[in-house]
């Protein structure tokens, strides 16, 4: 089992919220990419991805980050910080639901959680560098950034 | 003069795209509309796409009941093909579906319901300190056990469809992989441990105990039986929930409907009527009749869509034109409105044990002087008390009949029209398809929200929370914590029931 994953979340029919999921293809078209960091698509798993965490080192989510920096630009939060907006249990419940439970409810030691993101609509270019920021966090965790 | 006050009342936890307007006389709801607030463009997607399209995308609908959207399309293809799948097929779907209905119904009972009991607004309440050591949001020690238990649980569908939410493991003919043995075992130990959980934690008794309650009287001879049993999640809802009134609020139309669920495949020893585990029927108070998809129809005359002919439309003839400009007059929600025979009814768990002639639900019924939003709220509770016995036997068979088939070869599918019913963990839900040349011509979906949450139909008759939030104390519009029960009771989920979004919302992650 790979112990670094890159989980990319988002709806990829409908635009406003697609640019986890076009991260994820871009991912999986790179060809230098890290063959020991897995990458999957989380769709609006939410909670439900609790399983793919266990027994992980560091995971990455990739998703649409909002008033967070200027459009376009890579924003990375930790895992603590996200947990720390979630309001309680909802169908429209999220990563931040997930990651305040995680501690709670994992059987296993718990993995380094950060997200990463950029708000806007993006381009390609915009997908491209998305999708090399979050190899390097994947591979290097907060520090440098 | 009583003082009217009309007021959106915020219900945040019941779904952010619901937005719900009441008006206040006396600190008492006297009128309520219920708006979805985003428009779902699932039909109109769906139009001239392949005709499998629906097994993969339809799940997407929802991340919650992905299954039943799986299902109901997969029926829709069936229905088309005229094919009955093999035994082994119909026992697989079902148990997905089952481990999908019972984990939605275990977290909605623990995180979404008992969590407003530990609402600051109960602290006089002798209880009040147990609701928030067991359901506080994130913190309560019965909402992390939810969590844990149903997380496992779901581990069946993993092994059964490959993913859970959004697999597109049933097709039509069947199912796609047929599980070896050691899955199969590997389920059943799943299922029989999630029922341990359940028994100790939730009922406190075992299933047979549990199940010998057959009325009120028995039911509160239960209670007061052992501690047990008070202390369970079970116990604590009745308890709790007769001493703020629960059980004389949330009285809706009492019009109940079923669609019916859970196929009974050939050869099985599971019982059941309508030839499925889930009867269908629809009910009007305790007159439980048939069930027939034909009296279905749509109506949008309070809802954002082109006007249509009087009466509505059959799904199979309806029409999703959303109209929105502002200047629409008394229109309000992107829900639309359907009837049952011309009638607004409710759907979900209770009506389940109503059209079932549950003897304890129907004397529930009696004694709350109709439907009430704790009553509503138990038969979700314990629905899974009549699933796990069938779940067993289904994954039991298949380990005794492994080597037959779980797939029959079907042509492709070019012309035809076909109807996928099923009953979602929150109530009826149905797809009804048109295909021509492989393609779709045709899709509408009904959910079980769009029945619980309509607006009003032609004739000004309320939808189903709409009505039931009728006499609903409102004494802190602020704080609406027990017409947010009453709605909750519904399982409401307007993430299925409108979709694609409006101007200036964004989710910052979801």
């Amino acid at each position: 089992m790979q112990k670094t994953l890159i989980i990319c979340v988002g709806n990829r029919f409908f635009s406003e919220d697609d640019t986890g999921p076009r991260v994820y293809d871009h991912l999986l078209g790179l060809s230098d990419r890290p063959e020991d960091i897995g990458v999957i698509d989380g769709g609006l798993a939410g909670l439900a991805l609790l399983p793919l965490l266990e027994g992980r080192q560091r995971v990455v989510f990739v998703d649409r980050l909002e008033g967070l920096a200027p459009p376009g630009e890579p924003v990375i939060l930790t895992g603590d910080r996200v947990a720390a907006m979630a309001e309680g249990y909802g169908h429209n419940a999220g990563i931040p639901f997930l990651l305040a439970m995680l501690p709670k409810v994992c059987s296993s030691p718990w993995p380094e959680c950060l997200v990463v993101g950029m708000s806007g609509d993006a381009d390609e270019p915009m997908i491209d560098q998305l999708a090399r920021f979050s190899i390097e966090v994947a591979r290097n965790g907060s520090n440098g950034f | 003069m009583s003082k009217r006050l009309e007021c959106a009342i915020p219900l945040n936890r019941v779904e952010g795209d619901l937005e719900l307007k009441v008006a206040v006389e006396n600190g008492r709801v006297v009128d309520s509309w219920s708006s979805g607030t985003m428009f779902r463009g699932f039909e109109r997607i769906m139009v001239g796409r392949g005709a499998l399209d629906g097994l993969v995308i339809t799940p997407r609908i929802c991340g919650i009941c992905s299954m039943t959207h799986l299902t109901a399309a997969v029926n829709a293809l069936d229905c088309i093909a005229g094919i009955v799948p093999p035994a082994n097929a119909i026992r697989l779907r079902n148990v997905a579906l089952m481990v999908e209905t019972i984990q939605s119904d275990i977290r909605q009972s623990l995180l979404m319901y008992l969590v407003d009991f530990a609402n600051p607004i109960f602290a006089d309440h002798a209880w009040y300190e147990q609701a928030v050591a067991r359901y506080q949001a994130m913190q309560g020690s019965r909402c992390i056990g939810a969590i844990k238990e149903t997380k496992r649980l779901l581990e069946i569908v993993a092994l059964i469809g490959g993913q859970w939410p959004h697999t597109s493991f049933m097709v039509p003919g069947g199912v796609v992989y047929a599980p070896p043995i050691n899955d199969l075992q590997k389920s059943l130990q799943l299922l029989k441990g999630f029922k341990r959980w359940y028994e100790q934690t939730v009922l406190g008794c075992s299933l047979a105990r549990w199940q010998a309650i057959t009325s009120v009287a028995e039911l509160d001879e239960w209670l007061n039986e052992q501690e047990t049993h008070r202390s369970s999640d079970v116990g604590f809802l009745l308890s709790a929930g007769r001493a703020i009134g629960l059980d004389r609020l949330g009285i809706g139309h009492a019009h109940f409907l079923s669609y019916g669920a859970f196929n009974i495949p050939e050869g099985s020893l599971v019982v059941g009527s309508t030839g499925q585990l889930v009867a269908s029927g629809f009910a009007v108070g305790q007159e439980v009749g048939s069930f027939d998809q034909r009296h279905i129809a749509e109506q949008v005359a309070y809802s954002w869509y082109a006007d249509q002919t009087p009466g509505g439309l059959h799904p199979m003839e309806g029409v999703t034109t959303p109209v929105a400009s502002g200047a629409e007059g008394n229109k309000y929600s992107w829900v639309k409105a359907p009837r049952y025979a011309g009638q607004a009814a409710e759907t979900g768990p209770l009506a389940e044990r109503v059209v079932a002639r549950d003897p304890l639900f129907l004397d529930l019924l009696q004694c709350d002087q109709g439907a009430s939003s704790l009553t509503r709220q138990l038969a979700r509770l314990i629905r899974a008390t009549h699933l796990f016995a069938a779940a067993e036997q289904w994954l039991n068979e298949m380990i005794a009949h492994q080597a037959m088939p779980y797939y029959l070869p079907v042509p492709p599918l070019l012309n035809g029209e076909g109807v996928g019913l099923t009953q979602a963990a929150r109530g009826a839900l149905g797809h009804w398809v048109k295909i021509r040349e492989g393609r779709i011509t045709h899709y509408q979906i009904i959910t079980p929200t769009a029945w619980n949450g309509s607006p009003r139909d032609e004739q000004g008759v309320r939808g189903a929370w709409e009505q039931a939030l009728i006499g609903t104390p409102l004494a802190d519009p602020d704080d609406p914590v027990l017409a947010g029960m009453v709605v909750r009771s519904f399982d409401p989920c307007l993430v299925c029931s409108v979709h694609v979004i409006g101007g200036g919302r964004r989710r910052l992650m979801a």
